[in-house]
């Protein structure tokens, strides 16, 4: 028996089907049971947050500017690197909500409030083209346009705190998107409840992966109160998201998960003492 | 090289050391150059109307031996998943299974050195992506996969 061929046996051990061919995929595969060398890779894309607001521009016409948490004036920098990197996140996942509720001023507020959090934390430069954007299409009430350089400049700060061997803060401006991507989510879904719309808050991978980040941070951050609570809400957020594939949340589970994202956010949002 | 999700600027400087090192029996190319395949198959879907995310995940693999990576993917949206390697003679593949391992894509395609799927989802929740070389002349073998939806 060649060696190509048992490989091939080799694989065919966690994949089960009629056929491996090209032509005809696995029609099953158990996760779990990959061997070690071909286990999950491990990290997690994030998706943006313009995938669940064109999922919620299917789902009808929610009232946004009632989500909406207009700020007052440019958001300040407050507080240590961690907490400005996830107030990043949120000032940007609120520019989706600013769009949604189509309020240029605020988004012009929110485009000003990514330029000042960027330079605080040294990424200045790979942001200020974008703030830039944002501020001039929403001007010109540019929404897709606006939607699409939001979506860039979170990319970009992600990239460029990368470069500066600022992984953990970058993972930090995504948990920041997130948890205000999720709060809004949730008030929206709350208001006109539907399993359907509920079902967008299943995101257990999400909740695992921030989690695990968290995890991986240097001590001095991960110990700090902030983190500290953020870990705590993740660990209570994750069973109401649902495990199974037939997860089903409730209300009440909806309401519970938006309770604790807007905790934390205005944890986030607070100036530190 | 262990596999994951890669920002292209990262990238150049991580994987020149790749290129250099390169030899037989070991991944030639980088990421980056394994991108512009996938990013070439995705250019029909972008005529479409598909927005395709700039992060991206890469890495290298022997033949055969398939690699599953967790993804969130929302019902309502659509999806391309677009996979590709700039190894000459490679065969490459790209399938999506739902969190209970059922084959869950709409649609697929492989032509060489670059192979797709697209899935409508019919629930929010983890999906899993599964990557495979099939085969190849190279021992491990360079790959990315870029995905995109609308």
């Amino acid at each position: 028996m060649n060696e190509r061929l048992l490989c091939i046996l080799a694989g065919a051990a966690v994949l089960t089907g009629p056929s491996l061919s090209a032509a005809e995929p696995a029609k099953s595969i158990a996760v779990p049971k990959f061997p070690k060398e071909a286990q999950l890779v491990e990290r997690v894309l994030v998706p943006v947050p313009s995938e669940v607001f064109a999922v919620l521009d299917k789902l009808g016409k929610p009232n946004w500017p009632e989500v909406l948490r207009p700020q007052k004036g440019m958001a300040a920098p407050s507080g240590g690197k961690e907490q400005i990197s996830l107030l990043l996140g949120v000032v940007i996942a609120e520019g989706f909500v600013a769009v949604e509720a189509e309020n240029a001023e605020e988004v012009k507020n929110i485009g000003n409030s990514v330029r000042s959090l960027a330079k605080a934390i040294g990424v200045e430069k790979a942001v200020s083209r974008r703030a830039n954007s944002i501020v001039e299409f929403a001007e010109k009430r540019r929404w897709a346009d606006v939607r699409r350089e939001l979506d860039l400049a979170l990319t970009d700060v992600r990239q460029a705190m990368i470069e500066l061997n600022s992984e953990s803060l970058a993972q930090l401006v995504s948990l920041g998107g997130w948890l205000r991507g999720t709060e809004a989510l949730a008030t929206v879904v709350t208001k006109n409840f539907s399993k359907d719309g509920a079902e967008l808050l299943h995101q257990p991978v999400l909740a695992d992966h921030f989690q695990v980040r968290l995890e991986a941070m240097p001590e001095a951050s991960r110990k700090g109160p902030l983190i500290s609570k953020i870990h705590s809400a993740l660990q209570s957020i994750r069973p109401l998201m649902g495990a199974g594939e037939n997860a089903v949340i409730s209300e009440k589970d909806a309401r519970e998960i938006g309770r604790i994202c807007a905790d934390v956010v205005a944890a986030v949002n607070s100036k530190a003492k | 090289m262990k596999p994951g999700v890669f920002l292209k600027r990262t990238l150049i400087v991580a994987l020149s050391a790749l290129t250099f090192l390169s030899g037989p029996g070991t991944a030639r190319g980088t990421i980056d150059d394994a991108l512009s395949f996938a990013l070439e198959a995705a250019q029909p879907a972008v005529k479409e109307g598909f927005t395709v995310r700039e992060e991206y995940w890469g890495g290298d693999l022997p033949s055969a031996q398939p690699k599953p990576i967790a993804h969130q993917l929302f019902k309502g949206n659509e999806y391309w998943f677009w996979m590709g390697t700039d190894c000459k003679g490679a065969k490459i593949s790209v399938h999506i299974y739902d969190s209970a391992g059922k084959l869950a894509e709409d649609e697929f395609w492989q032509k060489g050195q670059k192979a797709a799927a697209r899935i409508k989802p019919k629930r929010t929740g983890t999906y899993y992506l599964l990557v495979e070389v099939e085969k190849s002349p190279d021992e491990r073998t360079v790959w990315s996969l870029a995905y995109g939806f609308r």
